[in-house]
């Protein structure tokens, strides 16, 4: 029990709008142990964002409402939802650090890098402003930023966007944190830079020990990080397992689909990428059976009725889908690209 | 940061002088002359007074003999008030009209932003409604409304506040409320859209996701960077209030330039309009090169691109 940093219970989130409740992210349930490296993935829309802005607590409310019958346990004590803002904040920034996708709008454009970096030192630790100086020197050193002495003065418009992102990091961790989020952190970067990045961030998760959930829809990103994945639709969990569970014995239809959408470089074969048909359902509506029915190309009957449960497909690896029952004709999974199973 | 300075004092002389240049030529295309208005002045006797002023030369010549004269900052001698000077109008009257417009831009700035902050901060909800309703007002009321309300309710009615006059503090606050009013309401909705703007930014989001206090997320992080675009328009801000401080002057009967000013053009006050306009045209030249000064001051992203520091 007490091996886990983060246990989330079904957790729902819904957002209040003219249109209607908008019920983004619908009973999500998972656990992320710790020095683990979880990755959330699904397509636009899917809730990988708010669950993660859940998480922080970083949704505004209103117009977001976390449901009082989820629960977010942080190190096996914390309710994350029961908290009050005040306890919240002294969570947010020293237990749990957040990367954001975009580093040319997440660092304020009117502060200098180093008092951005110094300002939860001195919130969380009590640092005095040199102390928390010198410690965003060393954490801007750490984060592979040349002449860290020389850059803690100066302003983000002087950095790159792989630097931004190095300092954004630098940031997250700068306390020490037991969780670091990181929502889609390597999107808004270039392929060389997106390598780096990654680079960097699984040596610092080897350093610090930190437990990391990546939010992202890359699967190559995926497989290069995480050890588990999450694989979300329509604000619910469709399947979840270690990264060789969903790469080579996936069972959910959305995560063969996801699968087949993805070029792979280890066969000279042609290949045809092959979209998954349709859109997600609208959340204000969201249908009362499998939310994935209406576009997967297995769908029966009773996938339009009723939500399927969760099935075990051996200790670390679940899947929600109808085509799991026992009594549920069998279908072959079809061929990737690159024309063979591996596994 | 100097070079800079350098090359807008250089482009604000420019400007200067393309401004005496085209009042001078408007001016004199003005139906009438400084004299025209006293009737019982033999045409001899006009004459007379024309060739002392140097009227009678052809317009170029006069034109040079000006410039030459306001080189050495010397104004002339006002066509209406022959005793006195135009620079001893100007001395005379400047500092008044100067506070009043002191006063009117700090309380405009200081209850403009904060009723922008507030607004913004209690997004619709009851605050914003009352500041956002203020705001309107005071954009939508002109000056020569209120002016005349306040004066008449307050100090006339209810007798509070003294209607008129600049003498002792109590005098002075009506008529800084009135030339106020538009630019604070101006300020106030600019503050609340530019705070709404950043309170949606990514960076203020890092700044919460570092556990950071309300308080701190909001004064550090956003409206720093809210006031970016309202630093922009003070200079506008300041234009409006030094030519809307001639109608205010006058509901107020404050003893300030605004008189002189509007009251030359009306009797061809040769000198009186050209000192008056270069004054006024250098002050606010010199008040919007600050802005842009500060501008650099408080963005750091400007000061780099204007060719370092």
């Amino acid at each position: 029990m007490s091996n886990n940093i983060l246990e989330v219970k079904d957790l729902k989130v819904s957002f209040h709008t003219y249109a209607g409740e908008v019920h983004a992210v619908r009973g999500v349930t998972f656990n992320l142990k710790k020095g683990e490296a979880l990755a959330i993935v699904g397509e636009s829309g899917c809730g990988k964002s708010v669950t993660s802005q859940a998480i922080m607590r970083l949704i505004a409310t209103p117009p977001g409402e976390i449901k009082s019958t989820s629960s977010i346990l942080f190190d096996g004590k914390t309710d994350i939802v029961k908290l009050s803002d005040k306890e919240m904040e002294n969570l947010r920034g020293s237990e749990m650090g957040m990367i954001f996708q975009d580093p040319m709008t997440s660092l304020n454009p009117t502060m200098k890098i180093g008092k951005q970096i110094a300002e939860g030192l001195i919130k969380h630790q009590g640092l005095s402003k040199q102390a928390a100086r010198e410690r965003a020197i060393e954490m801007l050193r750490l984060v592979g930023i040349p002449n860290p002495e020389g850059r803690v003065d100066q302003y983000p418009h002087q950095f790159s966007g792989g630097m931004r992102q190095r300092v954004m990091i630098a940031i997250a961790l700068a306390c020490n944190p037991k969780l670091l989020i990181a929502d889609e952190p390597t999107t808004a970067l270039d392929v060389t830079i997106q390598a780096q990045i990654l680079d960097l961030m699984r040596d610092l998760q080897e350093k610090t020990g930190a437990s990391i959930i990546l939010i992202t829809h890359d699967l190559g990103v995926v497989a290069d990080l995480a050890q588990r994945v999450v694989v979300m639709y329509a604000g619910k969990v469709v399947e979840q397992g270690s990264v060789d569970d969903i790469f080579y014995n996936p069972q959910h239809p959305y995560t063969w689909g996801l699968m087949r959408s993805v070029p792979r470089l280890d066969n000279d074969e042609k290949q045809e990428l092959i979209p998954i048909e349709g859109t997600p359902p609208d959340l204000i509506a969201p249908p009362k059976g499998c939310a994935f029915a209406a576009r997967c190309p297995y769908a029966m009957e009773v996938c339009l009725e009723a939500d399927p449960d969760i099935t075990k497909i051996n200790s670390g690896h679940s899947a929600s889908c109808w085509l799991l029952h026992p009594n549920a004709p069998k279908v072959e999974r079809p061929v990737e690209v690159g024309g063979h199973h591996n596994g | 940061m100097l070079r800079f300075i350098l090359r807008r004092l250089i482009y604000g002389i420019i400007t200067l002088w393309v401004l005496i240049t085209l009042t001078f030529i408007l001016m004199h295309n003005l139906p009438g002359d400084p004299f025209a208005n006293s009737q019982k002045l033999s045409p001899e006797a006009k004459a007379t007074l024309m060739k002392t002023y140097g009227l009678d030369q052809p317009i170029w010549v006069q034109y040079g003999s000006y410039l030459k004269k306001i080189a050495t900052f010397d104004f002339g001698v006002s066509f209406n008030y022959p005793t006195r000077s135009v620079n001893d109008v100007l001395k005379q009257t400047f500092p008044t009209s100067a506070e009043l417009g002191m006063y009117a831009i700090i309380i405009a700035v200081i209850i403009g932003l904060t009723l922008g902050i507030v607004a913004a901060l209690n997004h619709n909800k009851g605050w914003d409604y009352v500041a956002m309703l203020t705001a309107i007002i005071g954009v939508s009321a002109p000056a020569f409304v209120i002016g005349p309300l306040l004066s008449y309710f307050i100090g006339v009615k209810l007798g509070w506040l003294p209607p008129a006059l600049w003498k002792s503090p109590e005098y002075k606050i009506l008529p800084t409320i009135t030339l106020a009013f538009g630019t604070l309401a101006t300020m106030a909705r600019m503050m609340r859209t530019s705070m709404l703007d950043v309170v949606s930014q990514d960076y203020v989001k890092t700044a919460k996701s570092k556990g950071l206090s309300r308080f701190a997320v909001v004064v550090k992080h956003t409206i720093r960077n809210a006031m970016l675009p309202i630093i922009t328009i003070l200079g506008v801000a300041l234009v409006n209030i030094t030519t809307g401080a001639f109608v205010v002057e006058q509901i107020f009967a404050v003893p300030g330039m605004g008189k002189f000013f509007v009251q030359s053009i009306s009797t061809n006050d040769y000198t009186m309009i050209m000192g008056m306009t270069i004054f006024y045209a250098a002050l606010l030249i010199v008040a919007i090169m600050v802005t842009d000064v500060m501008y650099g001051v408080v963005d750091p992203r400007i000061r780099l691109a204007k060719g370092g520091k």
